[in-house]
């Protein structure tokens, strides 16, 4: 019955995985050990994904091998490493948003007797699994209705409903509150102890120290080693993930507010599909000089709150002053006017992927006088200019400014981006999610160009999901929740779990009562 | 010299005019099998026959005829290449009505409507106003221009849709279609404009070169009296043709259009809605306008292929379009696909889609060969140009393969970003900002 018990419980040796014009994993050694929390480190494109999808049965590797126990074995499908025991929880769920949880949970692995489904096995079997684990869901709720947390432990159970030993999870935490992450972090150490092996995919720096006991870098599809966590630090784990020494906290001058710039009063934007507003009643001041954030959850209407402020969406009540000018009903074009926007999806609305890098650098600026000439484009002064912002904000690109925009990389992309805003000088910056998706030299570049524009005296709005991202490099919070403002800090005397319980709703400041102090 | 080479096979266009060209190839083969079998199989065929219809498939534009023994001669037709010209104006403009719309992100499926309007202002502004009135060139102008306008509005139905109410303007431009073939019927069957004098013609409207002219102090249409294009040397260049100046204004449409789309603001802005609205409406760019805008050249040049078309003076216009739809709109998509919505390529894949046609003429003329296997070629052919993106992402795939194999082979003296190099640069820049 038991062969040789080998340490490693999964080895994946010199793999190699190519595509056209990228090798994305080249030689690449991992061998997980059973009953760790081993994490796998790297920047964006360094290959964890696509050596997961190996693992998982979704890409095939040119070269290399996958050992279980010690024995090779081949991985051809999803379901050949659900029989091998392994599972994972993919970065975006994937559950079917109109069954319910049970449903969920079981589908695929159904208990049939005679072709009809024998759910009342499945669901005792799931209720013991919740309980054990302290894995709380309602199994009969749709999962359209409930929170991306509980969405998150469905898919948790799925795994263990079929009893896989080998858990992989592909980067869990980027939808969860700070409490919801303690809460993961110690579920993922209980099934350590209890002998099955984790493998987890972050660049959160933090977390990997909070769970891991062992950390594998990757770095352009290259291997660049294993460490003990417990031998390591935050700050030499970065510098093996970057190959180069990052400066991981921002560096900036106490903030010198001055007059407001942006003046937002009542405002209400409606919500999709929806009769309630998704943004309902909120009031605040951007003032020149300081980084507002507004920090909150993922759908607590801070994407509406842009559009609504933007232009993109209409409002549906309150009004909004930039610059002492009215600009509640004011088209896009005339906004533009006075505010610039680094928007929170780079593909819809950041970049026409299809133009090249010069045609993107004047999205909002083609008709200037500069840059046309009685309707016709001046390609020399275009080109020109794209060439400045590419040198000044070090944007790199296969072709320069010929370069096709879905040619390059996310990083170098968003930089596209935050160079053209930047340099339109406008008063107003509001800069959605800058550094989502973005590897820490990325971030490190795009936060030091946000404090620069502040130091300069313009209003930065600052939304973002990132907790380490408000603390540090924020001057006033704002937390929304369910679309309204629920608190307002000061990232100096706060903490994150503070920031946290005002998040998920727990805590809530009377803002009306500050807003009739202020005025 | 060797790197000019790579180079050009890189090049985004060169792999889209390869892509084209083995579409138009693999068509013509298919058509040739088809030859053969029909040849091999039918009693009054055989080997020798399908061999000159394959011949005829490939050099139709060529052929002379045959010679007293009965052998087909081969040379330059001046005959066959005017035809090609002529026919290949309307489709060069509803080509470009395709692509226009392409470009901006819109499938102008109404291209049938626009023409079949086009060709009902242009028509009847040429034959209503009477010859002395006002001067033949100036009828000539007024008419077009009519055309022009005609189907501008009725592709900017459409595009009102769309933009106000974001209705797909594929369905929105089916039923403009038939509303135009209904609306046209109906309109000349009330008019005055259908041919009485020549008797084999009933059912068919007027040439534009007769004239509405009073003899005898009634108002009766008098043949070459009316208007025509202007010739402009051209027939003397391809004698025995129907081709006139139309080619040249078509072609001059298609240098104005490509001068529009990748020189100016608004093709910028027409473009950057097509491709990808969302972040246009970011930029402050008016999405509805330009939806509606883009419609409306799209329709303003299918107008402008049926005003020439009719304005030739030697073509005839069967009015009971209520039942089918002119093929000279539809065939404005396999050009523009063809074409890969180059406005220049178009005025190649319109000639080439007209070359067809006088091939089929040929292959009936010349041999046993109906001309409905004719029509099955240029079928095969328009379906294989919707395959010519897919031959076009096969290409791109093998290049990249290829590129990869040479890379490390490349010496990097133009290519300063190699891995190692920009990781050194990295390093520099990270340097100075910490």
């Amino acid at each position: 019955m038991r062969t040789m018990e080998s340490e490693n419980i999964i080895e994946m040796l010199h793999i190699t995985k190519e595509f056209p014009g990228i090798i994305a994993n080249d030689d690449i050694t991992l061998q997980l050990r059973r009953g760790e929390i081993h994490a796998l480190l790297g920047e964006n494109g360094a290959g964890k994904s696509t050596l997961m999808s190996v693992l998982f049965g979704l890409y095939q590797p040119e070269k290399g091998v996958i050992k279980k126990n010690g024995q090779e074995v081949k991985i051809n499908n999803p379901n050949d490493a659900t029989a091998l025991g392994i599972g994972m929880v993919h970065q975006h769920f994937k559950l079917i948003e109109v069954f319910t949880v049970l449903d969920n949970i079981i589908l695929g692995a159904e208990t049939t007797k005679m072709g009809f489904l024998q759910k009342k096995e499945a669901r005792a079997k799931v209720e013991a699994l919740s309980e054990r684990y302290g894995l709380k869901v309602d199994l009969d709720a749709k999962v359209e209705d409930i929170t991306v947390g509980m969405q998150q432990r469905v898919e948790i159970l799925k795994m263990l409903y079929r009893d896989n030993e080998i858990l992989i999870f592909d980067e869990p935490t980027a939808v969860l509150t700070p409490q919801e992450i303690d809460e993961l972090m110690a579920t993922m150490k209980e099934f350590a102890k209890e002998g099955k092996s984790i493998l987890f995919i972050s660049h959160k720096l933090n977390e990997i120290m909070a769970v891991s006991d062992r950390v594998t870098v990757l770095r352009k599809g290259k291997y660049i080693g294993t460490v003990d966590a417990k031998d390591t630090d935050k700050q030499s784990l970065s510098n093996m993930m970057v190959g180069r020494p990052v400066q991981l906290e921002v560096t900036k001058k106490p903030a010198s507010p001055g007059e407001p710039v942006l003046d937002v009063k009542g405002f209400c934007v409606p919500a999709r599909g929806h009769k309630r507003n998704a943004v309902n009643e909120v009031t605040f001041q951007a003032r020149a000089g300081e980084i507002l954030c507004i920090a909150g959850i993922d759908g607590n209407g801070q994407t509406e709150l842009v559009y609504g402020l933007t232009g993109l969406e209409k409002s549906s009540g309150g009004t909004v002053t930039l610059c002492g000018e009215d600009i509640s009903h004011a088209s896009i074009r005339q906004r533009g006017g006075n505010m610039s926007h680094i928007p929170e999806d780079r593909h819809k609305h950041g970049l026409v992927l299809d133009f090249t890098l010069e045609q993107n650098m004047v999205l909002q600026r083609f008709n200037e006088k500069r840059f046309q000439t009685a309707g016709f484009i001046n390609q020399g002064a275009v080109r020109e200019y794209a060439e400045q912002l590419i040198e000044q904000y070090d944007v790199r690109s296969g072709q320069g400014p010929i370069t096709v925009a879905r040619s390059m990389s996310g990083g170098n992309q968003q930089k596209a981006i935050i160079a053209r805003e930047v340099d339109r000088e406008k008063p107003l910056i509001v800069a959605v999610q800058p550094t989502r998706g973005l590897d820490v030299g990325a971030i490190e570049y795009i936060h030091s160009q946000l404090v620069a524009e502040r130091d300069k005296g313009r209003a930065v709005l600052l939304i973002s999901l990132e907790l380490d991202e408000v603390m540090s490099l924020s001057d006033r919070i704002l937390v929304m929740y369910e679309g309204e403002i629920v608190g307002e800090l000061d990232p100096k005397q706060t903490t994150v779990q503070e920031l946290g319980l005002y998040m998920a709703g727990a805590k809530r400041m009377d803002m009306t009562k500050k807003e009739g102090e202020g005025a | 010299m060797n790197k000019q080479g790579g180079s050009l096979l890189q090049k985004e266009g060169t792999r889209t005019v390869l892509a084209s060209l083995i579409s138009i190839v693999i068509g013509l083969a298919v058509g040739s099998v088809l030859v053969l079998v029909v040849g091999l199989f039918s009693s009054n065929l055989g080997l020798a026959s399908a061999w000159e219809g394959i011949r005829l498939i490939f050099l139709g534009l060529f052929s002379t005829g045959r010679d007293q023994v009965g052998v087909l001669t081969w040379g330059f037709n001046p005959r066959s290449v005017g035809n090609m010209l002529f026919r290949a104006t309307p489709l060069i403009l509803t080509g470009l009505s395709v692509s226009v719309a392409f470009k901006t992100g819109l499938f102008n499926i109404g291209a049938p409507g626009q023409y079949l309007m086009g060709t009902m202002t242009t028509l009847a502004i040429a034959l209503g106003i009477p010859s002395s009135a006002l001067p033949g060139p100036v009828i000539w102008l007024l008419a077009f221009l009519s055309g022009i306008l005609a189907g501008a509005l009725w592709g900017c139905i459409p595009g009102l849709v769309k933009s106000f109410l974001n209705i797909n303007e594929v369905l929105a431009c089916i039923m403009t279609n038939w509303m135009a073939a209904n609306l046209v019927t109906w309109f000349f069957d009330g008019s005055k404009f259908c041919n009485t004098v020549e008797n084999t013609k009933s059912g068919y409207i007027y040439k534009t070169s007769y004239g509405l002219t009073q003899v005898d102090g009634a108002w009766t249409y008098v043949d070459g009296n009316g208007v025509q294009t202007a010739k402009l040397g051209l027939d003397k260049l391809f004698p025995g043709s129907q081709v006139n100046g139309g080619i040249l204004i078509a072609i001059l449409i298609a240098i104005g259009i490509y001068i529009l789309m990748s020189k100016t603001t608004l093709g910028y802005q027409l473009k950057a809605c097509g491709s990808n609205r969302h972040a246009a409406r970011y930029a402050g760019i008016n999405d509805k306008r330009n939806i509606v805008l883009s419609m409306a050249i799209a329709g303003a040049l299918s107008g402008a292929g049926a005003a020439l078309y009719c304005l030739a003076g030697n073509t005839e216009f069967f009015w009971s379009t209520y039942q089918s739809l002119p093929a000279e709109g539809f065939n404005g998509i396999p050009v523009a696909l063809l074409a890969a919505n180059s406005p220049i390529g178009v005025v190649f894949t319109g000639c080439f889609m007209s070359m067809l046609n006088i091939v089929g003429l040929q292959l009936t003329n010349l041999t046993a060969y109906n001309e409905y296997i004719t029509d099955v070629i240029i079928s095969v052919i328009v379906y294989l140009s919707a395959f010519s993106l897919v031959i076009k992402m096969m290409l791109n795939s093998r290049k990249k393969d290829k590129g990869l194999d040479a890379a490390p082979g490349a010496p990097s003296p133009d290519s300063p970003s190699e891995p190692d190099g920009s990781d050194a640069v990295s390093t520099e820049k990270g340097g100075e900002q910490a």
